[in-house]
């Protein structure tokens, strides 16, 4: 493959990834009056997660009002929980309307990116181009690149493979006999809708989650209007629904009564959708609430329960031509393998592409994913990490986090101008007091004492990595304001 | 033997003039903040009005939860706002040897930690106000007689009333009758909640409030209809040394919105000059 030699592009600011993160920094930013930036995307769209996420039954479930930006609310959600097409029409239409697409760059998937010190530049090639851009902002998400298990005969399967987030629409349900491999987030939401259309499912559950109900209904034209007419609806309910949200932090806290009252619902929504004894000690979980993710279903539940449906209770051991084994031993012939088996977050894909002074983010992260006030490094000088270390939410919006990063940045972005500097720079002894902060906070947290394994715990040091483990009110507080005195500015 | 609701805490019992106080202590240290002291307010205890945001205080620093209780040998009409400061005192001399607290006190409970603050302060570090009031009025003591007409009849409508009058319109609204009724059922009203009911139709704490010069936070919630913001406006006039904030809910806030006040609580008791005085605190907007 020959290389195109053409001259890198040069901007000010060059922001990879075109999600929520991607499109929320640059709308705030092109709304303040900067247009010297561009984004790039390996794919040929906007909308990030919500473009790569297209199967059937695929839907937010944190509410739309307020999974959505609160500078962009939107009185005509179709729905409490919107399907997914309309989330990715949502950003589609942010793109558009804030006047970003002239500054998109679409299939250009980043190869690396090197900070020079003697041009205080980010030198950066992709698959389609090169950039040289002074400030670096990577919004390349958490749940991006999707993960298949590591399990021998999965890809000489002699049928029709594919991942949650790769979805083949040309591939027709009926008739066929399908493996769903998984019981997570994306499994629950898929099980229910191939459920109704293949002869015969077999759902692979290698550990139970705990599922309550999904309090979802349509919005009336009423209320839409009531909402587009007085605006400030949309605000009290986005308050209440955040509010709301905030209350489920003291079960992750592992408060006992906060504890007690989330057994509560999710074992009498089990009880009062699993009659069956033998199905519901299969769906009843081994690990204490809140460790993984807790689900919200009405459907899932039901769907195990139709004629055509198999739940084992057991993970994946290997696949034989057509055969999908067990761990339990048990084989299935099946023609279509849906993975739902998640995806990368612990180490993000793009760590190893990143390096600053001869040390790559995969080198500086090889005792765990960490940065200052969960956003930049030391050592890597005008680089900003946007939804990396300890940026997820167990119990709110992630959105409300993407907003706080973005603030911080702009704050930044605002004082390199005004003050004429070139180089921001985390001091050392900030970040790891800061995540010394954020470690001792994990410490008491169900994530950490719950007894499971989740995505969201480094394997290497038993840290938490990947949540912030605390209030998202409080990830605002200590994340969504610039002091320089954290920095070495030139 | 009693359950206390922080695991690991301690439970005390306080002599205040013949009444024995009893009062919970996390002793946890912490991130070695300023302790916390929790003055619960009208028919409330520290499990009820507090149940969500002590144990979430507890899990950063000391705090105190005190339950206030009926003077041994007063007669309902003969109790006195002084009882309460001194059994409040009381717990903080005992227990915080002579360390300053954040001292937060909730509906009847900050009318009673406003008067501890002008009286006490050298026991005072910070005050929190929430749903405070000066002086009863006109609305409240209205409110006050239709209760007490109830609760003579043995109506039990009484109940229906306590949450109708607590919960702010929007928290009602957006809940189904059915759901509502778990709450309704849960309300207890005891011959010391008379007393204390008695005692708000008499509240008068006007002429303490200039003696306040702890940095102050006055707490007012949107929707509360028993003792509404008016009531919190006059308290952050009256106390030289005062910021304002307001939530969205209704008086029964510790219910409705209990993350939103553990934030206001510890954004201002971890720094309480962070606003200047007169400030006007605004609420987060998600
Ligand atoms: C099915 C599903 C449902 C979810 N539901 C919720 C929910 O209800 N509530 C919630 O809070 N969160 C939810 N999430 C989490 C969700 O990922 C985040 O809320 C949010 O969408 C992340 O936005 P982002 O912009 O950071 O990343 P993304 O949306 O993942 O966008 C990253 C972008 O970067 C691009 N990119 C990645 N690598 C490269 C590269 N090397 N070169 C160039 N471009 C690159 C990608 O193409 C993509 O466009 C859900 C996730 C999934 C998968």
């Amino acid at each position: 493959m020959t290389k195109a030699t053409t001259t890198p592009e040069k901007t000010r600011t060059l922001i990879i990834g075109t999600g929520f993160a991607g499109l929320g920094l640059s709308t705030r930013m092109k709304r303040g009056g900067d247009n010297d930036f561009l984004l790039i995307d390996r794919a040929d769209d906007v909308g990030g997660t919500w473009r790569d996420n297209t199967y059937p039954g695929v839907a937010c479930d944190v509410p739309s009002h307020l999974y959505s930006f609160s500078f962009r609310l939107k009185p005509n959600w179709s729905r409490v929980f919107a399907p997914g097409g309309e989330i990715w029409g949502y950003l589609q239409e942010t793109a558009r309307d804030e006047g970003l697409l002239p500054h998109i760059r679409f299939g250009a998937a980043l190869t690396s990116a090197a900070w020079d010190d003697a041009s205080q530049a980010w030198h950066i090639t992709t698959t389609k181009g090169d950039f040289i851009c002074n400030v670096l902002v990577t919004a390349m998400g958490h749940l991006a690149d999707a993960k298949y298990p590591d399990i021998p005969g999965l890809t000489d399967f002699s049928g029709q493979l594919m991942h949650s987030a790769e979805w083949n629409h040309d591939v027709d349900f009926s008739g066929k006999r399908v493996a769903v491999i998984g019981s997570g987030a994306s499994a629950i939401q898929i099980t229910p809708g191939v459920a109704e259309t293949a002869s015969e499912l077999v759902v692979l559950q290698r550990s139970a989650p705990y599922v309550i109900p999904r309090p979802d209904r349509a919005y009336t034209d009423a209320e839409q209007r009531a909402f587009e007419r007085s605006p400030e609806l949309m605000e009290e309910l986005r308050a209440d629904l955040f509010w709301g949200m905030e209350y489920n932090y003291a079960q992750r806290r592992a408060i006992p009564s906060a504890i007690a009252q989330a057994y509560a619902l999710a074992n009498g929504h089990r009880t009062s959708q699993v009659a069956d004894p033998v199905l519901n000690a299969k769906l009843t979980p081994d690990y204490e609430i809140g460790c993984k993710r807790i689900l919200i279903s009405n459907a899932y539940y039901p769907s195990l329960q139709k004629e055509n449906v198999t739940l084992e209770a057991a993970g994946l051991e290997r696949v034989e031509g057509n055969l999908v084994v067990s761990t339990a031993g048990n084989s299935f012939e099946v023609d279509v393998i849906i993975c739902a088996t998640g995806f990368e977050a612990v180490e993000p894909p793009f760590a190893p592409l990143i390096t600053a002074r001869g040390r790559s983010l995969a080198e500086h992260w090889s005792d765990g994913m960490m940065a200052f006030s969960s956003v930049t490094l030391a050592g890597f000088p005008n680089l900003f990490i946007m939804n990396g270390p300890n940026t997820g939410l167990g119990h709110n919006s992630v959105i409300f986090v993407v907003e706080s990063q973005v603030e911080f940045i702009i704050q930044v972005l605002a004082y390199m101008r005004t003050q004429d500097i070139s180089v921001v720079e985390t001091r050392r002894d900030a970040e790891e007091s800061y995540v010394a902060r954020v470690r001792h906070r994990s410490q008491g947290t169900v994530w950490l004492a719950g007894g499971c394994t989740n995505w969201y715990v480094d394997p290497r040091t038993n840290q938490l990595t990947v949540t912030w483990p605390d209030y998202a009110y409080a990830f605002r507080e200590s994340n969504g304001t610039f002091d320089v005195a954290a920095f070495e500015v030139a | 033997m009693t359950t206390t609701l922080v695991p690991g805490a301690v439970t005390g019992v306080v002599d205040a003039d013949g009444t024995p106080i009893s009062f919970e202590d996390s002793r946890d240290p912490g991130d070695g903040r300023t302790p916390i002291v929790l003055v619960h307010g009208t028919g409330g205890s520290p499990a009820t009005h507090f149940g969500y945001i002590y144990p979430l205080l507890a899990t950063r620093g000391r705090v105190i939860a005190i339950t206030l209780a009926d003077p041994v040998g007063r007669g309902a009409h003969d109790l006195q706002i002084s009882d309460f400061v001194d059994q409040v005192a009381g717990v903080m001399t005992h227990a915080l040897n002579g360390e300053r607290a954040a001292l937060v006190g909730y509906s009847l409970g900050a009318v009673v930690t406003a008067v501890v603050a002008a009286k006490h302060p050298d026991l005072i570090h910070s005050l929190t106000l929430v749903c405070g009031w000066a002086q009863t009025d006109t609305q409240q003591v209205l409110r006050n007689e239709v209760w007490r007409g109830l609760r003579v009849s043995g109506a039990d409508l009484i109940k229906e009333f306590s949450v109708y009058s607590a919960f702010g319109g929007p928290f009602l609204a957006a809940r189904t009758r059915d759901e509502i009724q778990p709450v309704i059922d849960g309300v207890v009203i005891t011959p010391f909640t008379d007393a204390q009911m008695e005692l708000n139709r008499r509240i008068d704490i006007r002429d303490e409030l200039s003696r306040i010069h702890a940095p102050t936070v006055i707490v007012g919630c949107t929707y509360d209809q028993m003792v509404p913001v008016r009531h919190q406006k006059y308290l952050f006039g009256a106390i030289d040394n005062a910021r304002y904030t307001e939530i969205s809910s209704g008086h029964a806030v510790v219910f409705e919105r209990p993350a939103e006040l553990l934030r206001v609580i510890e954004q201002f008791t971890t720094a309480p000059g962070r606003y200047p005085a007169g400030a006007v605190i605004p609420e987060l907007k998600p």
